[in-house]
């Protein structure tokens, strides 16, 4: 939609400056005609003369007048503000050479008059007229460029007018097509690469683009094309990314011709471009952008031959080196020293309150130290809780702190090992095994889910998750159930693993299984078939809704049950439709609620303007009795607006009104939608709302607040929330509950100590992860029934954020994979769309060695030539090869 | 025969062989002798499966050279303690209160944080509470009117529900009680309870209790109020004029604390309270003459009340103005120099006997800090002059002085409560009491809302600021036994 307005608004943009001066010009033409000086004067009568001549019966005459006529005006000169001289003094006589010209016959004069009068309508041509090109066409076709810029832009803005109302009329556009080709090849040489992709959107086009790039502008042209997309309609945004990528292989730009192969979700591209890079370096490359995007993607004999290399690349999709590279990112850093809750509550910097007795166990604040800890210490592999020295397991500490918390408390504390030690997958398991023995039943839930913590993000070719809660889930205790259900859904999350459905699917239909057990094997097979549009799971889902009766739908946890049928088809977009169609046939109660999670799930991260203002229409609607679907429709505004940073400012303003006018649910969802689309984003405009809220007389939008302030400090370590939380604790040190939110929200800032995002987003906010998003929406819907879900016994929903969970680092390393410290820049990243010539990517930089720690908003480049990175993008896992032109300095 | 290899946590078992004619369980076996895990606790992961003891190889499905993944410790089972943790969640709300470290706050019912700080600080006085429990005696002496029964009963009631709850308590049958006695306290202005004096309050309290269990007292407890709040002056009454010169006594539960332009300190203001000029008729004179009163302590209080006169009665305005003069106040007073002579000689042992405790305690610690005979040598001389002391003890009984290991007072006293002021007149701003828990932990009593706060915070209540300043200070006796 944008850049067809922002064509046509070109064009008229380009007229008014021509126009305007002109109106003044012919006033004063008039008075000031003495005021020219001598040398005008000349020319002026110079060309009144030409036209006089141009209008005489003999045709050699004729020629000489229109030839220097010509020559005139392309010789002219001028600034950018005033017209050059000879279309100035040609004015009077347009309409003179206009008549004239209608009663010439057909000859090359003819056409050669054409050409003058084309260039002439430039600025005498009524608007809308399209005079300018009207005499193009009927002009000889001569080098179009030799009129300069301004000449071809105007033209350009008419084609595209012209184009439009052929279209209307099915006219026929070859003539048309001809002078866009020519265009589209100047404006192609000439550094104007975004007039020529929004030229050939115009006209529908875009093939002629590949014929035109090089290797001078391609990578601008594709830049100008890859971000435009997110403003464009579907489908002419996937065939924008379409040319993009073909661009992009034509001229061996892999990496990121595998970036759009992934915005599209489109495989067969991947394993062409397997197929084609036969650079065994650039393929490893390749593996690692892949696992960055948590897709399972297998690498088969038909993509590469050799068994030895499959299997390395394989095991590099596979995540395999993410641990490895995190702690060798944590030893860099000196963080590897475990620190515990009391460390991260800072108590003693509060002003004068201790906090309470504190010679009692609170089960409630020993839960919150449990999920705290559990965050802070994610992935480091040691903590001062939960992991012991080998020596103390007598009676050791480990099992202390397991029984010091209560009932199912003590699944989430299990399970918490299981965040620890992530991404471990061999100690991760070791260390699990003795709670598998356990005989409390939530002790072994919580061992069962932390199985599925610890594979998270991660697979290992024994698949040991798989084989490991297989069985637990046909348990009868439904605790058990629920943490095997949701182990399973965490490790294959975005596999869609065949065997992992034929163990889920089972579950939605028995009817003998509780809501809370069917509600997660909804989420896990919406985790483990994120994105996926599968029919089957999707079907199993909708009967598991519609048998159920409806006060079993009033349950807080029913909510999930829709949710995971939204992720099926998370950022699908059209693809819902069928679904959200047979959804309207659902209970009242819930089909509502039903619909708004669809439409959010099926249109999240694609910046869909309508889609926002639908979801701020329901917000507007006054509720009737009890409806709940206000908060998924807040959740969808924040779901949809986060792809891009306009709308995500947009949507901004858009909850802070809504927080004035909205109604109490809606206000109770707003502070967890301004927490997804900051996420590990501390804007400050969005903390000073969020700290706001979080004093707010209703306690659920003070704990939705708190939690929110937790997500959008998550893992950055800032000074500014942390002080506010510490603020907070102080303030609420005798609720219970609210305490618990800041408490969490603690953990969150101090997210492996700082070095951990949430947020979906990564190589540079192109891509967004479906496993990512997938585990923060569930986590925060969850959040919208805070007291029964959160505060009750299903705190361990928030360990869905494991999903989210990536380090934010750049880790260089050399051809054999070991870490390789290199200078980096790193600054606050410069949007360089549609910029000439190769502008600076980045302001306000500072230069670090790797590996590095990159916020929001960051972006690195090298600082040594020495090197050349495989991936235009450093984020993450970034192969360095040696420069071979590389000349050491003397 | 098939050769497999088999990771266990960080390590790789390569070429195991597997003999396929053997159970699955023969093969645990072979890894128990490598790894130590018992077979029952192994569990070996095949292709996102489990293998059972009793599989079938050729149904496994595994290939030569095929990598396999054991999970399985030899750790011990995890075992919940016998006892857990009892958590406060579960608790009664009385233990729930001894938890939070703090008894509950008081609900401001209109107008009455005056007598929610007073009985907050009250409250911190586990004899009075002790007392309390004792009342009404089995037989009920006819000396105490109803009226003042009953507001005793309900003080003992409310003390006792402080202690049980962690919610605030409305003190609803206290102030119908305390209104019913006291009708001064039932002033309304413009249809509301008006804001009253806290000094006033906890008189009037003090003096009902005191008054209602001196009644029911039998034998030496006769008058246990005055035991632990009364402070016995004696004062010479002196006319410069005449030359007249008398001595008198009297009994009074707290000290007055004068403020004038040179008093700063709490100590000077004192002093100056305890000297004051009085007209009176002069037997000799045969006219009414100027007498000087110089009192003195001659008995003191397990607890001492101090109250900061800033109030006084402005004629202009008609109300009780306030004196915003700053005067610090110590978080511990020592008031031997304001002791009668009887009294300064009856505490001068436990005096020393507290010094040089306190001597020890500070000597203790350097010596178990240092090893070295010099130190060792020092301390034996700084014990000189102890078991002195201890020699002139033991000499004590002989002269009469209450028998061993009897707590002694020492003139010497800390700071347990506060009970504060903030606004421009007596009857009107806002009264907070700041009390001391038993835990050493100070809190705040904003009337519902307990709140904790630093003990440096608390000595900055002093005043000279529209802040809340102290208005009465409660010290408890820092005593010794003997």
């Amino acid at each position: 939609m944008a850049p067809a307005e922002s064509n046509s608004g070109g064009a008229t943009k380009e007229q008014p400056p021509v126009k305007a001066p002109a109106k003044d010009l012919k006033k004063k033409d008039e008075k000031k005609d003495e005021d020219l000086s001598e040398e005008d004067l000349a020319l002026k009568q110079q060309l009144e003369l030409y036209v006089e001549r141009a209008q005489d019966a003999d045709p050699g005459l004729q020629k000489v007048a229109l030839e220097s006529m010509r020559e005139e005006i392309r010789t002219a000169t001028s600034s950018m503000t005033s017209v050059p001289k000879p279309l100035k003094f040609l004015r009077p006589h347009y309409a003179t050479l206009q008549a004239h010209y209608e009663k010439m016959s057909d000859s090359d004069l003819k056409k050669l008059l054409a050409d003058i009068l084309s260039v002439l309508a430039l600025t005498m041509s009524p608007e809308g007229e399209r005079e300018s090109l009207k005499y193009r066409l009927l002009g000889s076709d001569g080098d179009i460029g030799s009129w300069g810029h301004e000449y071809v832009r105007n033209l350009a803005g008419e084609i595209s007018q012209e184009y439009s109302k052929r279209q209307s009329e099915e006219a026929p556009i070859d003539d048309l097509m001809d002078l866009v080709v020519q265009i589209v090849a100047f404006h192609m040489k000439h550094n104007a690469e975004p007039e020529a992709v929004d030229l050939l959107m115009e006209v529908e086009d875009l093939d002629l683009l590949v014929e035109h790039v090089d290797s001078t502008n391609f990578k601008r042209t594709c830049l100008y094309l890859t971000s435009s997309a997110k403003y464009l309609p579907g489908p002419d945004d996937m065939l924008v990314l379409d040319i993009a990528h073909s661009i992009y292989m034509k001229f061996e730009e892999y990496p990121r011709a595998l970036q759009i192969a992934l915005y599209l979700d489109n495989f067969q591209y991947v394993s062409e471009l397997f197929q084609r890079c036969e650079d065994p370096l650039k393929r490893q490359q390749f593996c690692f952008i892949l696992a960055r995007h948590g897709v399972s993607f297998e690498l088969t004999e038909s993509i590469i031959a050799d068994d030895e290399e499959r299997e390395a690349l394989q095991n590099l999709i596979n995540n395999t080196k993410l641990n490895e590279g995190y702690l060798t990112l944590a030893r860099d850093i000196e963080v590897m020293e475990p620190k515990s809750p009391e460390d991260i509550y800072k108590a003693h910097l509060i002003e004068g309150r201790g906090s309470g007795g504190g010679t009692v166990d609170s089960a409630r604040q020993n839960l919150a130290a449990t999920f705290v800890n559990a965050f802070v210490n994610a992935g480091f592999g040691q903590d001062k809780l939960m992991t012991v020295p080998a020596e103390a397991s007598s009676g050791g500490s480990s099992s202390s702190w397991l029984f010091k918390n209560k009932e199912h408390g003590k699944a989430s504390a299990a399970a918490s090992l299981g965040m620890i030690m992530l991404w471990d997958i061999d100690s991760g398991l070791a260390q699990l095994d003795k709670y598998f023995h356990a005989s409390d039943t939530h002790v072994v839930s919580g061992a069962l889910l932390g199985v599925g913590i610890v594979n998270c993000n991660v697979t290992s070719d024994c698949d040991p998750a798989l084989a490991l809660l297989a069985e637990y889930v046909e348990k009868e205790d439904a605790s058990i159930k629920i943490g095997a259900i949701m182990g399973l859904g965490l490790a294959h999350a975005g596999s869609q693993n065949e065997q992992v459905r034929s163990i889920l699917m089972p579950l939605l239909l028995d009817g003998r299984s509780s809501v809370d057990v069917i509600a997660f094997a909804a989420i896990a097979l919406g985790l483990v078939y994120v994105g996926s549009c599968n029919e089957d799971v999707a079907q199993n889902i909708v009967l598991a809704l519609m048998e159920r009766s409806e006060a079993e739908l009033g349950d807080p946890l029913a909510r999930f049950l829709p949710l995971g049928l939204g992720l099926l088809f998370l950022g699908k977009q059209e693809n819902v439709e069928a679904t959200a169609e047979v959804s309207k046939t659902f209970n009242e109660k819930i089909r509502k609620h039903c619909d708004m999670t669809l439409l959010s799930c099926a249109y999240a991260g694609t910046g869909n303007v309508l889609k926002v203002q639908h979801f701020l229409g329901q917000c507007a609607q006054h509720l009737e009795k009890g409806e709940s679907y206000q908060g998924p429709a807040v959740l969808g505004i924040a779901m949809v607006a986060m792809a891009e940073e306009l709308g995500l400012e947009m949507a901004i303003r858009s909850l802070e009104h809504l927080l004035q006018y909205g109604e109490q649910n809606i206000r109770r969802a707003v502070p967890l939608a301004l927490g997804l689309l900051c996420i590990s984003n501390p804007k400050v405009n969005v903390m000073d709302t969020l700290s706001r809220l979080s004093h707010d007389t209703d306690s659920e939008v003070a704990m939705s607040a708190m939690i929110s302030l937790g997500l959008i400090g998550a893992g950055t370590n800032n000074a500014r929330i942390a002080g506010m939380l510490r603020n907070l604790s102080s303030y609420y040190y005798k609720d219970a509950s609210l305490l618990f939110c800041v408490r969490i929200a603690q953990g969150l800032v101090h997210l492996g100590k700082g070095l951990l995002t949430l947020s979906p987003y990564h190589s540079e906010r192109f891509l967004m992860s479906p496993t990512a998003l997938a585990g923060l929406v569930v986590m925060l819907h969850a959040c919208l029934d805070m007291k029964a879900l959160i505060l009750g016994k299903y705190h361990y929903v928030l360990y869905f954020l494991v999903l989210a969970m990536q380090p934010r680092m750049l880790l260089t390393v050399d051809e054999n994979l070991k870490p390789l410290s290199v200078p980096v820049r790193v600054g606050q990243a410069v949007d360089v769309v549609g910029q000439a010539g190769r502008p600076k990517t980045i302001t306000g930089f500072q230069t670090h060695s790797t590996p590095v720690l990159l916020a929001a908003g960051d972006r690195a480049e090298l600082a040594t030539e020495k090197y050349i990175p495989l991936s235009p993008i450093l984020e993450g896992f970034v192969i360095l090869k040696e420069n071979p032109d590389y000349k050491e300095e003397s | 025969m098939l050769k497999v290899s088999v990771k266990w946590q960080k390590e790789v078992f390569s070429n195991m062989e597997i003999d396929t004619t053997q159970p699955p369980y023969v093969f645990k076996c072979q890894l128990y002798d490598l790894t130590g895990v018992p077979p029952e606790r192994q569990k070996i992961v095949v292709k996102g499966g489990l293998l059972k003891d009793d599989a079938d190889w050729s149904k496994v499905g595994i290939k030569e050279g095929q990598k396999l993944m054991m999970m399985g410790t030899a750790d011990e089972i995890v075992k919940a303690p016998e006892k857990g943790p009892i958590f406060a969640e579960d608790m009664p709300e009385e233990e729930q209160a001894v938890a939070v470290g703090h008894s509950a706050g008081l609900v401001n019912l209109g107008n009455t944080c005056y007598m929610n700080s007073t009985l907050q600080c009250l409250h911190s006085v586990p004899e009075l509470k002790s007392a309390l429990i004792q009342y009404p005696p089995p037989v009920r002496s006819n000396t105490v009117d109803q009226s003042s029964h009953s507001l005793t009963v309900a003080t003992r009631e409310l003390f006792n529900e402080l202690d049980k709850n962690v919610r605030p308590v409305a003190p609803v049958r206290f102030l119908t009680a305390l209104r019913s006695k006291y009708p001064q306290f039932a002033q309304l202005h413009n249809g509301v309870y008006m804001q009253q004096d806290a000094e006033e309050c906890w008189t009037q309290l003090l003096f009902t209790l005191s008054s209602a269990l001196r009644s029911s007292g039998s034998g030496e407890d006769a008058d246990a109020l005055k035991k632990f709040f009364g402070i016995d002056l004696v004062s010479r009454i002196h006319c410069p004029e005449s030359g007249e010169e008398s001595m008198e006594t009297e009994s009074v539960y707290s000290l007055k604390c004068h403020i004038s332009q040179e008093v700063n300190h709490l100590h000077e203001g004192l002093k100056r309270g305890l000297k004051s000029e009085l007209e009176k008729s002069s037997p000799s004179l045969g006219r009414s003459a100027v007498y000087t009163k110089d009192s003195r302590i001659n008995d003191l209080p397990r607890y001492l009340t101090v109250q900061f006169v800033r109030f006084f009665w402005k004629r202009e305005t008609n109300q009780k103005a306030k004196i915003l003069r700053k005067v610090d106040y110590p978080l511990s007073l020592d008031v031997y120099d304001l002791c009668s002579d009887d009294l300064c000689k009856r505490l001068e042992v436990p005096r020393r006997l507290l010094r040089d405790e306190e001597g020890k305690k500070a000597g203790l610690k350097t010596n178990e800090s240092s090893s070295t005979k010099d130190n060792d040598v020092k301390m034996t001389d700084a014990e000189g002059p102890s078991n002195a002391s201890g020699d002139s003890s033991v000499s004590a009984p002989g002269e009469g002085a209450p028998p061993e290991k009897e707590k002694h007072l020492t003139g010497i006293y800390d700071l347990v409560a506060v009970l504060t002021h903030k606004g421009r007149s007596a009857d009107s701003g806002h009264y907070v009491a700041w009390v001391k828990q038993e835990n050493g932990k100070w809190i705040q009593f904003d009337d519902d809302n307990p709140i904790p706060q630093r003990e440096e915070d608390i000595t900055r209540l002093s005043g000279g600021g529209d802040w809340h300043m102290a208005y009465i200070c409660m010290y408890k006796a820092r005593d010794i036994s003997i």
